[in-house]
């Protein structure tokens, strides 16, 4: 009788660690399921925090372009980078591009065709590309559901759909990109074609061509947060593949909400100023 | 005022309910034995709702508002608010052919018929949008919604030279032009018409294509915005009484304004106070009743009904919502706005 409740006993402590074991084994957090599916609920409304938007190679702090005006307001605050390994392997005519990039970019686009070739486009609020979308400073909610998510950002109000039950083909391209979303485990990857060549990586001018091709992963590591890391290709820009990861933080005010950023208005003086004789106000 | 409109759409849950009790009796009377009395022909089957996996009723899909009834009602329907067939059937025709017309006869624009063929809609089968007022017209304007159109209208006559409307900055191009929003409510436009309702726990989310606006809809009780937050698509709460979402619209900027390209556009907006209900009524249409209130601009609220059909050729999926980057293209537009106004301005100078 002992024997029996002893053996008993071992078998259920036995059964105890080997579950034990197997969980630290998976070790990784395991997110909530989204209702009525096997699949990870990543709603929420996620903003990353680093100085990524004014470089995502590592800088240095530095003042603003017009400290006459702002003084240190508008300063560039220091960070380490984003880049796997720092630099990004431009081809040699594409990093003396990138340093012409962050000379003009404050250029009044004064024709159309200066405004195609010069200046960041987040100072004339044209929609952010991917992945700068994902870093460029203000938050963005996911919205997902069974079948596709929809990624609604704060910045120009600028939206992408990521189709995750099947994978229609990109009509054409644009700026936000065509992106198809697959499950990896509970991360959400989402490979991201179709994108033209308008947008930059950040307010350092770098910068990529239509060929580019970003892969993305959305890992959750906790309730509040989610890994974010993104492959980017290029063959006509860069040497090889190169990544960026970054944790993105969920807002946890119990209010939160994504505001309007409508910046068109914010940038039309930027834009057309030369065309009126005087400003208009 | 408002009550008699509510008058008006109660009689709906009404008849609902009366044919749902109607079934309870006429079940018992089948299985009694020795009745004699036949049942009824069945009732046409209520459309059930669908809930999504955690219980509210299910409202996704692809839509379009597009409709070819105008919003208030013309001049020559006057007193008569639906169609017959036939009617219905002769206005599609002339429509139709309006179309094709106009596809033959002004290719040369940029924005021809075939633009927006495929993106018209169809008609209601009523004469107007517009249910209230009864006789389908806008109430009447205040004192001072009418004191602010004669200087709207004062201020365009300034920038007026023969049928030129000059651009002098970009300022005097609508909102809509400057592609920074539509006027909300969204009502029939242009093209573009499509929308897409997402639901997760908690919200309801709406996206326009039309300026890629997205209303992420809470439905958890919380209050408004502060009232010192204003915004183009102003803020927005939800609740669900019944299978039907009851949205209650605020916060709206009073810079919402200068598109008069809406019926009842063309007023700042500041006051607006907007309530919508969404309600499927069947495996592919929203029914969308609107309740417009704003007491500085009209004499009285007024309600519109706007048909979202998900059974357009033109959005069959979410990948027909393609991205709508407007302003990102909008440099020529602009430019040669305000590049016309000053060889305008230059030409009248010439002549004096």
């Amino acid at each position: 009788m002992i024997a029996a409740i002893t053996r008993a006993i071992t078998v259920a402590v036995l059964i105890l660690l080997a579950t034990q074991v197997e969980a630290q084994q998976r070790g990784a957090y395991r997110a909530p399921r989204f209702p009525g599916t096997q699949t990870p609920d990543l709603n929420g409304i996620w903003q990353a925090v680093n100085s990524a938007n004014w470089d995502i190679e590592p800088h240095v702090a530095t003042p603003s372009a017009f400290p006459a005006l702002l003084g240190a307001i508008g300063a560039e605050p220091a960070g380490q980078g984003v880049v796997e390994g720092g630099k990004i392997p431009y081809q040699p005519w594409a990093e003396k591009k990138k340093k012409e990039n962050l000379e003009k970019r404050f250029s009044h686009p004064t024709t159309r065709e200066l405004n195609d070739t010069t200046g960041d486009p987040e100072a004339k609020c044209y929609l952010p590309g991917v992945p700068r979308a994902t870093y460029i400073g203000l938050p963005f909610q996911i919205i997902q559901t069974a079948r596709q998510v929809l990624l609604s950002y704060e910045f120009a109000s600028a939206t992408r759909m990521v189709y995750l039950d099947r994978k229609p083909t990109a009509p054409a391209d644009s700026w936000m990109g065509w992106s198809i979303g697959s499950w990896d485990g509970d991360t959400l990857v989402v490979d991201v074609s179709a994108l033209n060549d308008k947008t930059w990586f950040d307010r350092a001018g770098n910068f990529h061509s239509d060929a580019l091709h970003v892969v993305e992963r959305y890992t959750p590591l906790s309730p509040y947060h989610l890994m974010y890391e993104a492959t980017i290709e290029d063959s006509k820009v860069f040497t090889r593949p190169w990544k960026i990861s970054m944790p993105l933080y969920r807002r946890m005010e119990p209010n939160i909400q994504p505001l309007e950023f409508k910046c068109v208005e914010f940038s039309e003086e930027f834009l057309y100023g030369h065309l009126v004789d005087k400003p208009s106000k | 005022m408002r009550h008699r409109f509510l008058a008006r759409m109660s009689p709906l849950p009404v008849v609902a309910a009366l044919l749902l009790s109607a079934q309870g009796p006429a079940a018992a009377q089948q299985a009694a034995p020795g009745s004699t009395q036949k049942t009824a022909a069945p009732a046409p089957a209520r459309f059930v709702v669908p809930r999504t996996a955690w219980g509210d009723p299910d409202l996704e899909g692809v839509y379009t508002f597009a409709t070819l009834t105008p919003f208030q009602r013309p001049a020559a329907q006057a007193g008569k608010d639906v169609l017959t067939e036939e009617e219905q059937k002769t206005l599609e025709e002339q429509l139709k052919k309006k179309l094709q017309e106009n596809i033959v006869t002004n290719e040369h624009f940029s924005y021809n018929a075939i633009w927006f063929s495929s993106d018209e809609g169809r008609p209601t089968g009523r004469t107007s949008i517009l249910i209230d007022p009864e006789d389908g017209r806008l109430p009447p304007l205040t004192e001072r919604a009418q004191q602010l159109r004669a200087e709207m209208q004062a201020h365009a006559a300034t920038k007026r030279i023969g049928k030129d409307q000059l651009v002098d900055s970009w300022e005097d191009l609508s909102i809509y032009n400057r592609c920074i929003g539509r006027p909300m409510p969204r009502v029939t436009q242009e093209y573009n018409q499509g929308a897409q309702i997402l639901q997760t726990p908690g919200y309801v989310t709406i996206f326009y294509e039309s300026m890629h606006d997205v209303r992420v809809i809470p439905v958890d009780n919380r209050p408004h915005l502060d009232s010192a937050i204003r915004q183009w698509n102003g803020d927005s709460r939800g609740h669900w009484e019944a299978d039907t979402l009851v949205v209650d619209w605020t916060n709206f900027s009073d810079k919402q304004k200068s598109d008069g390209s809406t019926p009842f556009g063309g007023f700042p907006q500041g006051n607006l106070h907007v309530t919508e209900r969404f309600r499927k009524v069947n495996a592919t249409t929203i029914d969308y009743l609107v309740t417009v209130e704003d007491p500085t601009i009209w004499t009285r609220p007024f309600t519109f009904d706007l048909p979202w059909r998900g059974d357009d050729p033109t959005y069959r999926g979410p990948d027909d919502l393609f991205e709508y980057a407007c302003h990102e293209g909008n440099y020529r537009m602009v430019e040669n706005s305000i590049t016309a106004a000053k060889a305008v301005r230059k030409a009248q100078a010439g002549k004096k």
